[in-house]
């Protein structure tokens, strides 16, 4: 049956009929008052933008009456203003908070305490890493895959005789770069990568200027560094941006993750001939429709429940292989971008 | 005395017009709960201010409270994950903020340093070594004994921390206003030769006040470590300027040797009842940071702006 006709029949028959739907169906129910927090790692950054985007797309389809808020703190005050307005969230009395959490479990006292009254609390692109406090993680693509991913762009740089290179994440306590970090240094034990050496792991908090001169350090530091990995993309654009102004584009390449439009220029200069990521607006999309079925008791949040997430099509809860407890709901899959595909990307 | 007067008031109207605003615009505003939630959130800030209100009334201003605070919890949290038995590791953590607090004093009051300088470093010096301690970790897993003792109220919903801040508000109203210290401080804020030269020991003074704000700061950083159930080595990162901005706002003279307790318990209320304000209306971030901003370059601007009217009043009269 077709989607479109599927969503036309369901609300239609909404104002007439009963309540029909049971609950694990796993079919959304639209137009259900459903009071939604987005809450990024901070505002004022391109891909909490695009994850926005997503899920107001979704809170479209849905026809959720209910206007979707898109709050998040500075940069500067990121850990006490996330839990701000998780806090103000819990008194509101929302329904579900959208949480890219970037306060370790710092922010598990008021998860809790938003879950105790009732609030979904879903994760996307950064879990609670111990998960308490969280109903499920949407994650954009399988943490081990990105590890994997990582080492193989920095092979691919460095040419089959390898050599040195270093890693440029964001904060360090964000949980799903050092995840990432932690997937790529269990690749590298594969003989595959024996002759590619990690000097440094250093932070750039995901602000522009400290990622520029982290990355000039590394490059002042390790002289016969090759590649700068920088899972994040605020640090892989800073430090791109570093090699340019340091004019060591022929000898140094930069990757990781980065969004297409902003690295674009690196791209076709060679500075960062390859780099990695998944699309944010699927992201935000596919996890304001699982706090939407969450909240709305059609989906429930434990191993093995299926459900249908609009344009996405069929979504598993499974437990979360990389952290000890949680639950996941895996989106992937990876775009890998070089400068045959990244203009069109870029648009 | 007439013009510090009117600036309590004037807090006191805006405190009254902040209230009623939140109390008609948001529905949630008005629960025991909300309130509990909005002198939880910022309640170390809110102690550290008291301490800091003494220091700038003493002519002095401390910079590095918020890497103290940070070095507190970092110390708790590293000692008790060696093994240290958690009350230990407290005690631990409140004698690194007295050290840090007395290295401060020393520079200042001996060496006869611009506290500027000398808490600039601290700020600089205390979070690196909290960084240090922890690296890039986080540290959990306390007793839930202390959790709670952050987290839940204690006797009915207060909290620990608020009962900890209300005690040392009514003891350090008492200590600033009715005790023989209180005046050395306003003394020594007003005019430091003067106070040097009718005998005030100057310098045992500004290490009591260096000393006292680091140890308040170590309590609230170990306060602030059981709120969140875990530490980090950015912790209260930047707070200095926030506790600084609700003193200044409070009427205390970034000159040294006037303001009152009366004025920072009102400016906090005021910042505290503005926030949560604007966080249930939705309003976050930057544009709080602008709001409260303006309230600072406004509670400068107005009574310099009624004192340049009041002096114009008096030239035409004449």
């Amino acid at each position: 049956m077709s989607k479109l006709l599927m969503g036309v029949a369901a609300a239609a028959l909404l104002t007439l009929l009963p309540q029909v739907a049971t609950a694990d169906d796993g079919m959304a129910t639209p137009g259900k008052d459903v009071s939604m927090v987005l809450l990024p790692k901070f505002l004022g950054i391109l891909p909490f933008d695009q994850a926005h985007k997503g899920a107001e797309e979704a809170a479209q389809e849905l026809k959720n009456p209910a206007k979707l808020q898109f709050l998040g703190p500075t940069p500067q005050n990121s850990v006490a203003g996330q839990i701000e307005i998780v806090t103000n969230a819990t008194t509101q009395g929302v329904k579900a908070i959208l949480l890219s959490n970037n306060s370790g479990d710092q922010i598990v006292p008021a998860a809790k305490a938003a879950q105790a009254k009732g609030i979904k609390v879903v994760t996307w692109d950064s879990p609670i890493p111990s998960s308490e406090g969280e109903d499920v993680f949407v994650a954009q693509v399988d943490f081990g895959d990105i590890g994997k991913v990582m080492a193989d762009m920095t092979l691919n740089l460095t040419g089959p005789e390898g050599g040195e290179f270093a890693i440029l994440s964001a904060s360090p306590d964000a949980a799903n770069q050092n995840a990432w970090i932690a997937a790529m240094k269990v690749a590298l034990k594969d003989a595959k990568y024996a002759k590619l050496k990690l000097d440094d792991i250093v932070y750039g908090n995901d602000e522009s200027e400290k990622s520029y001169t982290q990355a000039q350090a590394l490059l002042d530091k390790y002289p016969k560094i090759k590649v700068i990995m920088a899972p994040t993309s605020v640090g892989i654009v800073a430090a791109a941006k570093a090699l340019q102004d340091e004019k060591l584009c022929d000898k140094v390449k930069i990757s990781g993750l980065g969004l297409p439009s902003e690295m674009l220029a690196y791209t076709k200069n060679g500075c960062a001939p390859e780099f990695a990521l998944w699309s944010f607006v699927d992201l935000g999309y596919l996890a304001y429709t699982t706090a939407y079925q969450l909240a709305t008791g059609t989906l429930e949040a434990k191993e093995g429940a299926k459900f249908k997430a609009g344009r996405m099509g069929e979504f598993t809860i499974t437990k979360d292989p990389t952290r000890a407890k949680g639950l996941r709901v895996l989106m992937g899959p990876f775009t890998i971008y070089n400068k045959d595909n990244v203009e069109a990307a870029a648009k | 005395m007439n013009s510090l007067r009117r600036w309590e008031t004037l807090l006191f109207v805006l405190l009254l017009a902040v209230v009623s605003l939140n109390a008609t615009e948001s529905r949630y505003y008005l629960g025991v709960g909300n309130f509990i939630n909005l002198f939880q959130l910022s309640i170390e800030k809110s102690i550290v201010a008291l301490m800091m209100a003494f220091v700038i009334i003493g002519a002095e201003i401390d910079l590095s409270v918020a890497s103290v605070m940070g070095l507190a919890a970092c110390v708790m949290a590293y000692t008790f994950q060696q093994g240290a038995p958690l009350p230990l590791a407290i005690l631990l953590a409140l004698a690194a903020g007295v050290l840090a607090g007395l290295n401060n004093a020393f520079w200042i009051a001996y060496v006869g340093l611009p506290s500027l300088a000398v808490t600039l470093a601290g700020l600089i010096g205390y979070r690196g070594l909290a960084r240090i301690l922890v690296e890039d970790r986080a540290i959990g897993g306390f007793p839930l004994w202390f959790n709670a003792l952050g987290q839940q109220g204690l006797i009915g919903p207060l909290t620990l921390s608020i009962m900890i801040f209300v005690i040392l508000f009514v003891f350090f109203a008492v200590l600033l206003h009715a005790s023989a210290f209180g005046r050395l401080v306003y003394v020594v804020g007003s005019n430091v030769e003067a106070a040097r030269y009718s005998g005030v020991r100057v310098a045992r003074v500004k290490t009591a006040l260096f000393a006292g704000s680091a140890c308040v700061s170590a309590l609230a950083g170990v306060l602030y470590a059981a709120r969140l159930g875990s530490v980090r080595g950015d912790m209260a990162e930047g707070f200095e300027l926030d506790v600084i901005t609700t003193v200044l706002l409070g009427g205390v003279s970034i000159f040294g040797g006037k303001g009152n307790m009366v004025g920072v318990g009102l400016s906090l209320l005021l910042i505290l009842n503005l926030r949560n304000g604007m966080g249930l209306a939705d309003i976050t971030g930057n544009t709080q940071n602008y709001v409260i901003g303006g309230l600072l370059i406004l509670s400068v601007l107005v009574p310099n702006i009624y004192q340049d009217i009041q002096n114009k009043w008096k030239g035409r009269e004449r």
